[in-house]
């Protein structure tokens, strides 16, 4: 059913209740754009609707905190939209900002795969990134995906998070980070599998994107094995040349 | 109790969620573990209040969680604080996920949603003064405003739904949605 325009008005209190079917919400929104007096209406609605929700609290199950935070620490944040790049129709965002920043939409989708498997919920996504994403990508969310896998982060010397995510049956791990702070052009981050008096090269930690690094794959560890990471020359080294600024136990 | 957002005399906690989530905007992980503490239960209450079904309400909150994580330079506090832009995400995905789940299964399954009497307000152990407070704002509404809104809001129902349920006339919903809405605004003294 559409509507004439001067009805669109009446729309303002089921939309605020999200009773309109897709058809509809797209259109009240595109007139919602250039009706101010709509946008004062929808948002006192709004917050109206808020207290419904607000009196149906209820406590989330055991584990979704730990889940969700564990998701937040790889998962990279969205630009502002400037004044400038704000669409005057909103579906001409998408194809806009995937062009300005397609370095970070490239790292979004490799850790929305991590982030996809650590939310149980988010299995869709998976299967998307699954399709476009490369070989690397693959490897990534099978360990992901392992029935096994666990998640632990820990805080790195002198700033920064890290986390790793390791399948055990698999023998697969995948570290990335968060916060570290910039190194010298001439210096890179060091991965090592740290075993009694052993330590072996586990990676190179790339360039960070948005602050997070994309995540970085080793295998063949023992469940003894300790992660850690140096800093090192540029190219790395075959062993540890510095004190190590992160050593965590692999989750079990 | 926690701090309430709303209703009631509740700006300055509106204001710290607003300056939380702009925190979180910039990376904060701190903050959103506090904008976590805050917000998740009335987001998960929300959400299974709408989907009824646990292990697809916990998925849900965990999206939006998520979501909230991922988009939030996007908050505009222009358009409503923190805590109206956060629980419109999850109450937008609820209503999405239940709205497909009956096209899969048709419509008939639908029906069993109706909310019941007396259900409208959270049936949880903490029966807050929010609830408490809702629950009385809510008695003092028509019936055909409070099921509007009740249908609408925590049914998932599309106004053409309710419409249909109520057997009232598609204008004759929009009009008490609005009007409930308004009058429920008053009675809970929505800044």
């Amino acid at each position: 059913m559409r509507l004439p325009r001067r009805d669109l008005h009446s729309l303002a209190g089921p939309y605020a209740l999200d009773a309109l079917d897709a058809g509809e919400r797209d259109r009240f929104e595109r007139h919602l754009e250039r009706c101010p007096r709509c946008q004062d209406e929808v948002r006192r609605m709004s917050q109206t609707a808020t207290a419904l929700a607000m009196a149906a609290a209820a406590e989330p199950p055991a584990g979704v905190k730990e889940r969700v935070l564990a998701a937040v620490a790889v998962t990279p944040q969205l630009p502002p939209v400037t004044t400038r790049d704000r669409p005057r129709v909103r579906l001409g965002a998408a194809p806009r900002a995937a062009r300005r920043y397609p370095r970070l939409v490239t790292a979004i989708a490799a850790v929305a795969v991590a982030a996809a498997a650590v939310l149980g919920g988010l299995l869709a996504v998976t299967q998307h990134q699954l399709d476009s994403a490369q070989a690397h990508n693959q490897e990534i969310a099978t360990v992901l995906a392992a029935p096994d896998a666990r998640i632990a982060s820990a805080p790195v010397t002198g700033g920064g998070t890290a986390t790793v995510v390791v399948s055990h049956a698999e023998n697969k791990l995948i570290f990335t980070s968060a916060g570290l702070p910039e190194l010298a052009p001439t210096q890179v981050y060091e991965l090592w599998l740290l075993g009694p008096g052993s330590a072996r090269p586990a990676g190179l930690l790339p360039e960070p994107v948005a602050g997070k690094t994309a995540p970085v794959l080793a295998s063949g560890f023992t469940a003894e094995d300790k992660m850690g990471m140096t800093v090192e020359p540029s190219g790395g080294t075959s062993s540890p040349t510095t004190t190590p600024i992160l050593v965590m136990p692999l989750p079990q | 109790m926690e701090a309430r957002e709303a209703p009631g005399p509740a700006k300055r906690a509106d204001a710290d969620l607003d300056a939380l989530l702009t925190l979180v905007a910039r990376g904060d992980q701190g903050a959103f573990e506090a904008l976590y503490e805050r917000l998740a239960r009335p987001a998960y209450g929300l959400i299974r209040k709408v989907l009824r079904d646990p292990a697809q309400s916990e998925e849900v909150v965990q999206e939006v969680l998520l979501e909230v994580w991922r988009t939030a330079s996007r908050f505009d506090p222009a358009r409503g604080g923190a805590a109206t832009w956060v629980l419109t995400i999850a109450h937008r995905r609820a209503v999405d996920r239940v709205r497909s789940e009956a096209a899969a299964a048709g419509r008939e399954q639908r029906t069993s949603r109706v909310p019941a009497a007396g259900d409208a307000v959270a049936d949880s152990v903490e029966a807050t003064l929010d609830a408490e407070l809702l629950r009385r704002c809510l008695a003092g509404l028509s019936d055909v405003q409070r099921e509007s809104i009740t249908l609408a809001y925590y049914g998932g129902y599309t106004y053409p739904e309710v419409a249909k349920l109520l057997e009232v006339a598609l204008g004759t919903i929009k009009s008490r949605i609005r009007d409930g809405l308004n009058r429920l605004r008053d009675c809970l003294g929505v800044s």
